[in-house]
């Protein structure tokens, strides 16, 4: 019954945070009915509630989001047609003037995702599967990663001599990926936008430098990587902040000559790379055109936007 | 900012109008994201007057005097062909048939900018004036089924939308000059139809007797009850099938049908209202009336029209082009591409070259190209959402493997998709032909078994083409 113990913290800590203390039977009975079981002595409220919650169901998948949970909707085809075009969280319907349990829940499921995408490291063996070293930032831990983004952006003299020692000098492109505030996003995406990009640029005849991986590192490490390797254009390949809608988006920054200091307005980007965005291959093979337009051009950011 | 200058030319069994609009394409992504290119402006920038089609005989088209009537509009438009850019001409309802689309193609084809497109057929036309109608727009915005009648002067093209895509087709032998009325009141012209269903009614039509109001509307009536059975508010009677018009598909009513939309020179006698009921020497007045009555009004809900008499020819003029998405590749050179038949793997055939096997789409192509007796083809298909890298190599060597051999020297493999996957799917298939030979890789397409496509020059510093995906070409 363990499943049934855990059920019965979660609904006890939403209930006591949508009204106060609760009875410990209210809770039980909400338990039973989500187990299937009867219910009998459940009140109202809480019963009706209960009712959309299946234990077995993964309440953050799209097929679970996909179910409209507002009762009795007028057009019910025109509201799952809606729902098919937005990942907000709409037709969801309220218990009085409140969320229903299902949407809270569902929030907070979502929330735990996005902090999990946050607080996970990649995983080593997709980092050895693809053949990346990794580097570490000043950064000692994530606590330290999340309340100083000084240190997120440098590294040690140490780290520098390890990354020039493994790295192939004066590319023209050098690419890197790194965990940014997300993880998820790395593992989502990675092994399949990094090819994509290399093999880009090849065909184009830019020589590209060793990749590695860099944790704890914000988007600012470019700008040390690029002095320390000497590469013409850098790109990193970051996990974005993740939100309640995806914690799977990853973003590609990159620059013309960075330097540590410069203004960031230097900076292209290219964002949303996820499969509900733009799908990893497809932005690789964008990314690669992106490169080799800022290596001709011999700029980056705001001034190649503007010609 | 890019505009493009299209026209739009429809010839009608009854009427041939021109227009010309102005589709204003942007990116309208953002800065930090891959650009999105999309039309985000149809203005219909001239609407030319109605004119009757000439014709020869009752059923031949007078390709000279059609020419002699476009040629005015382009010069009343201000505009030579050499500035449309895009564009269909659409021959329509009985005029068309093949002697009339090769007689007005000879005399068009000055008019026929370089990629203006020419089709027809009942399917498409129906299409085409749902969207004209604003019929496809409603559908989409308020994400209900809704259906399209385009009530001309020989037919009825029926289409049924869902969510903004046409979902059914349909045409039936139901139209305002189904019988004509001479000026001093007699019977004139009857038509089959209209003896089938006049014989229904019990109404007794000859040529040369007076035109009795009572007897043209209880006709219309019959019509209307056709309409009924056709739009499923009736029980079917033999009789609607013996309305359908021939070479017209099945129409597969929607179960959750909720509004109707009218179009077509009839529609004008629905939305409002006409005095004198043999104005136009027919019975669209009479039949329009009969629709007003009939149970499609109450069982369905009639929303307006953006456009009636000349849905048709707006739609042609301004919802045969789309762009391409936003991230493609293709080899410098080859546009302006027309007529490429379309060869759809369906997800089977689909997942056979994802998995990198060859044979069974080389055989496909193979018999393709020898079935319709072409150098081409397009291959078409989904792909997929998140595609990974390695089953894109695959997908790439599979289509090369399979296509390479076959096509003869200098023709390029095409591929279209409608998942965003063709800029990479693009780069590997080159990659696997070692850049011997040209590729077009284009995504957010939806084209079905049997359509042709044209593309034209890319724009938007080469970062889109436009594309026109038709069901039915002629000439």
């Amino acid at each position: 019954m363990e499943k049934n113990d855990l059920l019965s913290r979660i609904i006890a800590e939403v209930l006591s945070e949508m009204g106060g203390s609760v009875p410990a039977s209210a809770v039980e009975d909400v338990v039973k009915a989500s187990m299937g079981a009867s219910a009998p002595a459940a009140s109202r409220v809480v019963s009706s509630a209960a009712a959309d919650i299946d234990i077995r169901e993964d309440i953050t998948s799209k097929e679970c989001k996909a179910v409209p949970t507002l009762d009795e909707p007028a057009d019910m085809d025109a509201l799952l047609r809606m729902k098919s075009k937005t990942p907000a969280r709409i037709g969801v319907g309220r218990a009085g003037g409140r969320m229903k349990t299902k949407t809270l829940l569902t929030l907070r499921a979502d929330h735990a995702a996005a902090r999990d995408a946050v607080f996970m490291d990649v995983d080593p063996a997709l980092l050895e599967k693809m053949g990346l070293f990794t580097v570490q930032t000043m950064c000692t831990d994530k606590n330290q990663f999340l309340t100083r983004p000084d240190l997120g952006r440098r590294f040690s003299d140490e780290t520098i001599r390890e990354i020039q020692s493994k790295c192939v000098k004066n590319p023209d492109v050098q690419i890197y990926a790194s965990d940014g505030l997300s993880s998820t996003a790395i593992k989502a995406n990675l092994e399949n936008i990094l090819p994509a990009i290399m093999d880009g640029l090849k065909r184009k005849g830019l020589s590209v430098g060793t990749p590695f991986y860099v944790r704890f590192g914000r988007v600012g490490t470019e700008d040390a990587i690029s002095e320390a390797l000497g590469c013409k254009v850098v790109c990193v390949l970051i996990g974005e902040r993740p939100g309640l809608a995806t914690a799977e988006s990853m973003s590609a920054y990159i620059a013309y000559k960075a330097t540590v200091g410069m203004p960031e307005a230097r900076r292209t980007v290219v964002s949303n790379i996820h499969s509900g965005g733009i799908a990893a291959v497809e932005a690789g093979a964008y990314i690669a055109d992106m490169i080799e337009k800022i290596y001709k051009a011999q700029k980056s950011g705001v001034e190649l936007q503007n010609g | 900012m890019k505009e493009i200058l299209s026209v739009g030319i429809d010839i009608g069994t009854s009427t041939t109008q021109v227009i010309f609009s102005r589709l204003s394409v942007e990116n309208t992504s953002g800065y930090f994201t891959v650009p999105k290119i999309s039309i985000v402006g149809k203005d219909i920038i001239y609407k030319g007057e109605i004119h009757r089609t000439p014709l020869r005989t009752r059923t031949l088209i007078d390709g000279e005097a059609v020419r002699d009537i476009v040629s005015a509009e382009f010069q009343k438009a201000g505009f030579t062909p050499s500035q449309t850019e895009t564009g269909a001409v659409i021959i329509t309802g009985e005029s068309a048939r093949k002697e009339n689309s090769e007689e007005v193609l000879r005399y068009l084809s000055d008019f026929a900018g370089e990629f203006v497109v020419s089709t027809a057929g009942p399917d498409i036309e129906s299409v085409v004036a749902g969207k004209g109608s604003g019929a496809a727009a409603y559908s989409e915005e308020n994400g209900v089924a809704v259906v399209n009648l385009d009530i001309g002067g020989g037919t009825t093209n029926a289409v049924i939308f869902d969510d903004g895509e046409a979902v059914a087709k349909g045409c039936l032998d139901i139209g305002g000059r189904l019988v004509t009325v001479t000026p001093d009141g007699k019977l004139d012209y009857i038509s089959e139809s209209a003896s089938l269903v006049a014989q229904s009614v019990g109404v007794t039509l000859r040529p040369g007797d007076a035109a009795r109001r009572e007897d043209l509307a209880r006709l219309c009536d019959g019509y209307a009850a056709v309409l009924e059975q056709f739009l499923g508010i009736a029980e079917p009677t033999p009789l609607l099938s013996r309305l359908k018009t021939p070479g017209s598909s099945d129409f597969v009513l929607h179960p959750k049908l909720r509004a109707v939309c009218f179009s077509g020179g009839v529609a004008d006698f629905i939305y409002g209202k006409q005095d004198d009921p043999f104005r136009f020497g027919d019975i669209g007045v009479f039949l329009g009336e009969a629709i007003v009555r009939s149970r499609i009004c109450s069982a369905l809900r009639r929303i307006g029209a953006a456009e009636t008499i000349r849905a048709t020819v707006v739609g042609a003029g301004t919802y045969t082009t789309s762009v391409s998405g936003s991230t493609i590749d293709y080899t410098d050179g080859l546009f302006p591409l027309k007529n490429i038949p379309v060869m759809r793997l369906n997800a089977e055939e689909q997942r056979a070259c994802f998995g990198g096997d060859s044979a069974a789409l080389a055989e496909k192509f193979r018999w393709f190209l020898s079935q319709n007796d072409c150098r081409n083809a397009v291959v078409a298909m989904d792909g997929e959402k998140d595609p990974s890298y390695v089953s894109v190599q695959r997908l790439a060597k599979a289509i090369s493997g399979a296509l390479d051999p076959v096509l003869p020297a200098g023709e390029p493999i095409m591929v279209v998709l409608r998942h965003d996957m063709a800029k990479v799917l693009g780069r590997q298939i080159r990659d696997a032909v070692s850049d011997k030979r040209p590729v077009i890789s284009v995504d957010s397409i939806l084209v079905q078994e049997n359509d042709y496509i044209d593309m034209g020059r890319p724009l938007m510093d080469g970062m889109v083409i436009p594309v026109v995906v038709k069901t039915l070409i002629f000439g």
